[in-house]
Formats: structure tokens, C-alpha cells, sequence
């Protein structure tokens, strides 16, 4: 900066330029002041305000509580405009779901009501909307506010200007200020309590106003590349190729092994699934007790309960077992037969509500003077387990569900039940009796 | 001297004079008179005084909520290194001395249960213990035993009292030594402070509110609790600071900047109860699972699903909506309109989450799963207002008044803390 031409060489007075990194070319853009601390920064700004001057801005490298009124600015209207976002994200996320949950995709997930039940869970949808454009509005909005993005400043020009970002406090009145006096402006700055006010000028170079190159070449190749994908899908939406798919691993998309019912050369089925072999058992799958497993006694349906378990455990019906079967009963048979066991569970209840007629099997059900009635209490044990089983008519069979343990505990909860609710005063201890009369 | 700090104002009143005594003794009239009205609706209630305790229970959630909230004020203001709050901080400080009296209060529900009281917690009767009936309630009933539960009270108690009591000595001591090293020395304590303060109130919102219906869960419930309860400790704060600025006192140091902090904070606790509580329904409803939604099932039928809808409306949507602007904070009769108005419906909010229970145990006689929720007619399920809700409330409220009234005195501002300028001076961005 040796060439700069300076008026008071090697002083500190106002018009000192020298060694502060400002070129005095161009033209004069504005007079810029620093102060020590924030606060006088504020006390600075409400005298510059109280003169009248409107083209004036503070600097400092954080937000200084109090500076939007010492210098008369007015509210901002950003809040507005992210309650707009805010409201406007709200707003299209509860139609969003209301325009899919009741017009394009319709699903019914066990004839729950699509709308507006279901607002709940379209909640969280909402805020986050909400959250989303409000913080877009925010940051978008502060930008535009700014008159953002701007590369270039003059102020920049000003070498002291850089502390700006650390500890630096500054005000800049423009020379475009229509109370704008070189001399006055800069006697008021000083009175201020300004450690140093420079003239900064605007760069007579046009070009550093401009966007530099590199920036733009950025953006405009960022952009170019971030299409390619889109290209690519928009491509092979309208288009036909009868080439193979690309692999990039092969070897996993081919491995060399069988998968399961699939053809093979090697054995004359030509499958690749080779079945047990004929007279073999897998180990744990003999189920060689008829009466555990298919509730059989000599090819008849057995009236009894299994010896044993297929660990050798004796099979005892006690209170355990009781108990065992009412949990799984409560669990498995409830929704039909009911607590009850008197075929009103809720299926049959919302068949009723619906104008149905269907009925499941009473359970506990005696049998009638005229020869109807208790079927269930009819039947063998080796049957009742068979239908637990395997299903009748309409029933679906839970051997899938219900190991075979469980199965006989229910049947004798069922016992239970029909000999519970068919009861007479003789089945009570003694003891008990008067209790009940 | 930067503008950021300024200097107390030289006509400035600064001393509470008479102010304590008015306090307490109208706090006093207010509690003798409605406490007596209450015994005497309670006992013609004819139900072994249920109606009366369970009251007495919302009452009681929310004077203590409100002191709660107010320690958690000043635990935040050490912690985070704060500086408006200095000017409100004693203030504050009286209301967090409520605590012993707050304590001594709550005995009347607390001694009964130890005494062997089985209709206000279900957990206390013997069905309770019947494994057969109560399944998923048998293991709790350890924690929930009445003497355990008494001794927690206590504790509780004595955790609160010493918290508020050493920061509001320390902060006394501060007037008269000067001392910077004791604001150091709070700072210091307000970390682990604010550690035990989070698990006790979240503790005591199991114990006391929770605990009503034993048979049911929900682990966000001790925060929801602080969070609505926040929202009324800074609706009391903004009304008593406007209180003490009406009688002459602080009328230069509490500015529009403070009001408008102080409503900040019931704004973000409007939202942020709203979001517990959201956060609460959405999980039980989504996951439906019958010993959760139970609990939602007798708040959302029949009678009771207009006191929910007046709560989300009246506690949450409307001052949502209003508190969000700078100039309902600002303004300061506007921001004592939304005070009273949350003071309310924080009222609202303790009576919504206590007394659904009282009318749970009265139709069906014992919470059971099989019995009540799933197959009770829920279109009999009544609020059953009483009048006697109200009087215990508002006797309650004296009592709180007392309990703030009796730590009125002396200086009203912390005049040596370090950061009284910064708060004096302090400015929104």
C-alpha cells in the first residue's frame, strides 16, 4: 500500500489512509467508523440516527442486545413470513393425508375408518411439515431480506473492515445519504467516539461486482451433474432394451448352490429338492404316540388324556394344567367361543351388530331332553383335540399355532367349563355349600 | 459503561415492606375460608371423604407444580449462566419457600393412605394384593406399598425444600456480603441441583399422580407433569411480579423486556406439555395395546371427552396460537389475560389427569381390565363435577399464597449478584 497517495503521512487524523489497506480510487462509496465496544457502537448509532441519516449500517461480529432501535429500524417481517411457512407446512400435511387416505390410496388395514379417525397418526406428518417449511422460510427469507447472496462489497476494501468477523465494531454511513457531508458526516462519527473513520470507495473495476467465474462454473456444473440421475431414470422410463441387467457383483447374484424347488440335471426327477428317503424318520418327527398327537386310542377317537409326554413326563391333569389351558383358551379360542365359552366372542358380536347371523359352537352347552344339543360335551377328548387341531367347517385348525401340550390343556379347560356351567349344588364341598343357597 | 448494563434506578423501591404480611394474610383468609367450606361439602358427600381427597389431590398437583417449576427457574438461571432472571429471582425465590408449607399440606391426603385410607389409591386395598384380579399390578405393589410410598413423600419433600431453601439462603447471604464467589458457588451447584431435581419430579409425578391408576404405564408422564406445571409456575410468576409492580415496588427494573421472557417460557411450556402429552396419546393410541389405552378410553368417551377437547383447544391451540407473537408477551396486560387463563386450565389439566379415576373405582369398584374398560358402558361414564373440586382448589391456593407470602420480605432484588446490571439493562435482540 506504499502507493497510495495519503494527505497527513505517518499521522492518525481523519483523513489518514495510510496503512489501513483502503484504496482511495473510485468513487466514494461511504465513511466507515470503529469503535472499541459494543456499546459504544450503540451510543454511536443513536447519534447518527438523531441526525437524520437513513443510508447507515452497524457491523459487529455478534448480535449487539439493543442496536435495532438505536439505529430506528423496524421489525422485521421474517417472523410473518415463517408463520406463513409454518402454517402453509401444517396445512398441506394434514391435506396430504387426507387426499391419500381417502382418495388415492384407499387402504383398509381390518375395516378401520380411513378419515378422520386416523388423524392421530397424521399428526407427527404435519409438524415435521410445519417444522420443515417454517425453517425454510427462515433461512430463505433471511436471505431474500439480505439481498443475499452478494459477493462483493465495497467495505471489503477497507483492511481494518476485517476484524469485523472478530472484534471489531463498525459504522458505516453511505455517501448516497442525502445528509451526506464529507466534512460533517465525518465530524459526527468522530464526536461519536470513533478510534479511526476511513473513507471507503468503490472499486472502479466492474467486474468485482460481478459473480466471480469459478463460482458460477461451480454451480452451473453442480447442477448439470445432479441431473444425470434423473436423466438416466426419465431414459429408461421411455425406452426398451433387451440387454441384460448390469451385475456388479456377479458373484452374489450367482452363487453356486441350489435354491430350494428348483430344477436340476443331475438326479433323473430333474429337481433340485431331494425328499426324505423313503422308510427314514428325521430326528424328533417320529410322533410315534398316537394319543399325544392325533388323540387316537387303538384307531378311535380316546376318551381319555395321554400317559405321558413325549419327554417321558407324566401327563397329569392337575390345576396346572387348568390354569395353562385357561391362558391359552383366553388367547386362542376367546375371539369366537368367548370367556364363556358360550360362542358369543367378539367375531360372533360384530356379526350380530352387522345383521349376521353366524353363530360359533357353544361350548358348555348340555345336552337336551329331546336328544339336541351338547355336541361338544358329546365328544370324545380325541376328538375335541382333533378339532383344535385340524378345524371343523368354518374354524380354522391352530395345529400351526398351538403345540400339542397346549392343545390337550385347552381341552381340558373346555372340560372344565361345560362341568363348571352345568353344575349342580352336589358338585360343591360340602363345606361350601350354604354359601351359595 | 456499556448500555447493556445499567445501574439500579436511584427512586427504585426495592424493599417488600408490608407486602409479605398482605400476602399471607389474604392468602390466609382465602385458605381458612374455602378449606372450611370444602370439609363441610366433602363430609355431606357421604363417601368416606373420596371426593374431598381426590380434589384435594388435583389441588394439591398444582400449588406444588408451581413451585416446582419456579425451583427449575432457578436451577436453569445458575446452570446456563443467566441474566435476566436476576431482577425476578427473588421473587421467585418466595415462591420456591412455599415448598415446607406446600409439604406440610399435602400431608392431609399422605397420612390418611398411611393410616390404612383404601379409596384414594387403589394400590392400598386389598384387592390390590388379589394376584388372580391384579396380574400386571402384583409386582408393583413393593414400590406401592403406603409406607414406602409415605417415606418417598418425604423425601421428595426434603429434596425440594433443601434445593429451593439453600439457593434462596445463599442468594440472601449474597445481600449482605457481596460475595461474587457465592454466585460461583451455586453455579457449581445447580449441575448435580438439576440432575436430582429431574428425577425427583418425575418420581413424584409417578408416585402421587401416576400411581392413581396403578394398572397402567407411561414414562413421559413425570414430564409431561413438570411441563404443564411449568406452564402455570410462569403464568404465577408473571402475575406476581405484576402484583409487586402494582404496589410500587420494582417499577423501574422489571421492564417489558422481562414480562416478555417470562412469556416466552409459557409459551415454549404450552408447546412442549402439548408435545409430552401429544407424544403420550399418539404412542398408546398407535400401539393400542388394552392396558395402555385404558387410561385414554375414560378420558376421551362419554362426558370426559369434552374436558379433553377443552383442554386441547383451551390449554394448548388458543394460547398457542396468541402467545407466539412478540406483542401479546409485551404487552403487559395481554400477558396477564394468558396467565390467568393457563393458571386456569393447568387446573383443568391436574383435575383431567386425578378425577377420571375417582369415577373408574366407584362404577366398577376395583380397576380391573376384564370388568371395566373393555366391556363398561362408556356412555355412563360421567364427569361428576363437585362443587367441593373448586373450594379445595381454591383454599389451596391461599395456602400457596401463605407459603409465598412468609418469604416476601427484605430486599426484593438480589442487589450484590454480579449480574443484577446485566439484568437491569437487559434487552431482547
Amino acid at each position: 500500500m506504499t502507493d497510495t497517495p495519503s494527505h497527513h503521512p505517518g499521522g492518525h487524523g481523519p483523513d489518514d489512509n495510510n496503512g489501513n489497506g483502503t484504496p482511495t480510487e473510485g468513487e466514494l462509496y461511504a465513511l466507515l467508523a470503529e469503535y472499541d465496544t459494543p456499546g459504544e457502537l450503540v451510543t454511536a448509532a443513536r447519534k447518527v440516527r438523531d441526525a437524520g441519516y437513513a443510508n447507515f449500517d452497524c457491523f459487529s461480529p455478534f448480535p449487539v442486545h439493543g442496536i435495532d432501535p438505536a439505529m430506528g429500524i423496524k421489525r422485521t417481517i421474517l417472523p410473518l413470513i415463517i408463520f406463513g411457512g409454518g402454517f402453509t407446512g401444517a396445512v398441506s400435511g394434514i391435506a396430504l393425508q387426507w387426499w391419500c387416505n381417502t382418495h388415492t390410496w384407499q387402504w383398509n388395514i381390518s375395516g378401520k375408518p380411513l378419515w378422520p379417525t386416523t388423524m392421530p397418526a397424521g399428526i407427527p406428518i404435519a409438524y415435521e411439515l410445519a417444522i420443515l417449511l417454517a425453517v425454510f422460510s427462515s433461512f430463505f427469507g433471511m436471505w431474500i431480506a439480505n439481498k443475499l447472496p452478494q459477493v462483493w462489497h465495497p467495505l471489503f476494501r477497507n483492511e481494518r473492515f476485517g476484524r469485523v468477523t472478530d472484534d471489531g465494531f463498525f459504522l458505516a454511513i453511505e455517501a448516497g445519504d442525502r445528509r451526506f457531508d464529507s466534512v460533517q458526516t465525518r465530524k459526527l462519527l468522530t464526536d461519536a467516539g470513533a478510534i479511526a473513520v476511513d473513507a471507503v470507495y468503490q472499486d472502479p473495476d466492474p467486474r468485482k461486482k460481478e459473480l466471480p467465474r469459478w463460482i458460477l462454473g461451480f454451480i452451473v456444473a453442480s447442477s448439470a451433474f445432479a441431473l444425470i440421475p434423473l436423466a438416466i431414470a426419465a431414459k429408461a422410463r421411455n425406452s426398451h432394451s433387451s440387454e441384460p441387467h448390469i451385475y456388479i457383483f456377479p458373484d452374489m447374484n450367482w452363487q453356486p448352490k441350489y435354491k430350494s424347488d428348483t430344477a436340476m440335471d443331475l438326479f433323473p426327477d430333474n429337481r433340485a429338492n431331494r425328499g426324505d428317503i423313503p422308510g427314514t424318520i428325521a430326528r424328533g418327527w417320529l410322533e410315534a404316540d398316537d394319543t399325544f398327537y392325533r388323540g387316537l386310542d387303538n384307531g378311535a377317537w380316546t376318551t381319555g388324556f395321554p400317559k405321558a409326554y413325549p419327554d417321558g413326563a407324566p401327563f397329569a391333569v392337575d390345576e396346572a394344567l387348568l390354569k395353562r389351558g385357561q391362558n391359552r383358551f383366553n388367547i386362542y379360542c376367546t375371539p369366537c367361543h368367548g370367556y364363556d365359552g358360550h360362542g358369543e366372542g367378539m367375531v360372533p358380536t360384530r356379526v350380530k351388530a352387522g345383521g349376521g347371523l353366524w353363530q360359533a359352537r357353544n361350548l358348555a352347552e348340555a345336552p337336551q331332553a329331546n336328544g339336541t344339543g351338547g355336541v361338544v360335551e358329546q365328544m370324545p377328548n380325541g376328538q375335541l383335540f382333533n378339532t383344535i387341531s385340524n378345524g371343523y367347517s368354518t374354524m380354522q385348525g391352530y395345529a400351526a399355532q398351538i403345540p400339542q401340550a397346549d392343545r390337550w390343556a385347552i381341552v381340558s379347560y373346555v372340560r372344565a367349563l361345560e362341568r363348571a356351567q352345568n353344575a349342580s349344588l352336589d358338585d360343591v364341598p360340602e363345606g361350601q355349600r350354604s354359601s351359595l343357597k | 459503561m456499556s448500555v447493556l448494563t445499567k445501574s439500579l434506578h436511584p427512586d427504585e423501591k426495592i424493599k417488600a415492606g408490608k407486602l409479605g404480611s398482605n400476602m399471607t394474610k389474604a392468602g390466609a383468609g382465602v385458605a381458612l375460608v374455602f378449606l372450611i367450606v370444602s370439609v363441610v361439602l366433602g363430609a355431606m358427600q357421604g363417601d368416606h371423604w373420596k371426593r374431598f381427597l381426590y380434589a384435594y389431590v388435583v389441588g394439591w398437583s398444582f400449588i406444588a407444580s408451581i413451585a416446582i417449576g419456579m425451583l427449575w427457574l432457578i436451577l436453569l438461571h445458575f446452570l446456563v449462566r443467566g441474566r435476566w432472571v436476576t431482577v425476578v429471582r427473588r421473587l421467585a425465590e418466595a415462591m420456591t419457600g412455599a415448598f415446607p408449607l406446600i409439604w406440610i399440606a399435602g400431608l392431609v391426603f399422605v397420612v390418611p393412605v398411611v393410616l390404612g385410607y383404601k379409596d384414594l389409591y387403589y394400590w392400598a386395598s386389598a384387592d390390590a394384593h388379589n394376584a388372580t384380579l391384579n396380574p400386571t399390578l402384583h409386582h408393583k405393589l413393593g414400590w406401592l406399598s403406603p409406607s414406602f410410598w409415605a417415606i418417598r413423600y418425604v423425601v421428595y419433600g426434603a429434596i425440594f425444600i433443601g434445593l429451593a431453601g439453600y439457593f434462596a439462603k445463599k442468594s440472601r447471604e449474597q445481600d449482605e456480603t457481596g460475595d461474587p464467589a457465592i454466585t460461583d458457588r451455586l453455579r457449581v451447584v445447580s449441575g448435580p441441583g438439576m440432575i436430582i431435581y429431574g428425577f425427583t419430579t418425575c418420581a413424584l409425578a409417578f408416585d402421587v399422580l401416576m400411581s392413581l391408576s396403578p394398572k397402567w404405564y407411561s414414562t413421559i408422564y413425570g414430564v409431561m407433569f413438570w411441563g404443564s406445571g411449568n406452564v402455570a409456575a410462569f403464568s404465577a410468576l408473571a402475575l406476581i411480579v405484576l402484583w409487586v409492580q402494582r404496589n410500587g415496588r420494582l417499577v423501574h427494573s422489571v421492564t417489558e423486556e422481562h414480562y416478555h421472557d417470562i412469556g416466552k417460557w409459557m409459551f415454549s411450556f404450552t408447546f412442549f406439555w402439548a408435545y409430552t402429552a401429544f407424544s403420550q396419546f399418539m404412542l398408546q393410541w398407535y400401539g393400542n395395546m388394552p392396558d395402555e389405552t385404558v387410561w385414554y378410553k375414560y378420558r376421551l368417551f362419554g362426558d370426559w371427552q369434552w374436558v379433553s377437547i377443552a383442554i386441547l383447544v383451551g390449554y394448548w391451540a388458543f394460547p398457542f396460537v396468541f402467545l407466539m407473537s412478540r406483542w401479546t408477551k409485551r404487552i403487559v396486560p395481554s400477558l396477564a389475560f394468558f396467565a390467568v387463563w393457563q393458571l386456569v386450565f393447568h387446573w383443568l389439566d391436574m383435575y383431567w389427569n386425578v378425577m377420571p379415576n375417582y369415577d373408574w373405582q366407584t362404577r366398577y369398584g376395583q380397576p380391573d381390565l376384564n370388568l371395566g374398560p373393555l366391556t363398561g358402558e362408556i356412555s355412563l361414564h360421567h364427569v361428576g363435577f363437585s362443587a367441593v373440586d373448586i373450594t379445595v382448589w381454591l383454599g389451596l391456593c391461599g395456602v400457596l399464597l401463605v407459603g409465598i407470602g412468609r418469604h416476601l420480605k427484605g430486599n426484593l432484588l438480589p442487589i450484590k449478584d454480579p449480574t443484577l446490571g446485566m439484568s437491569l439493562g437487559h434487552e431482547q435482540l
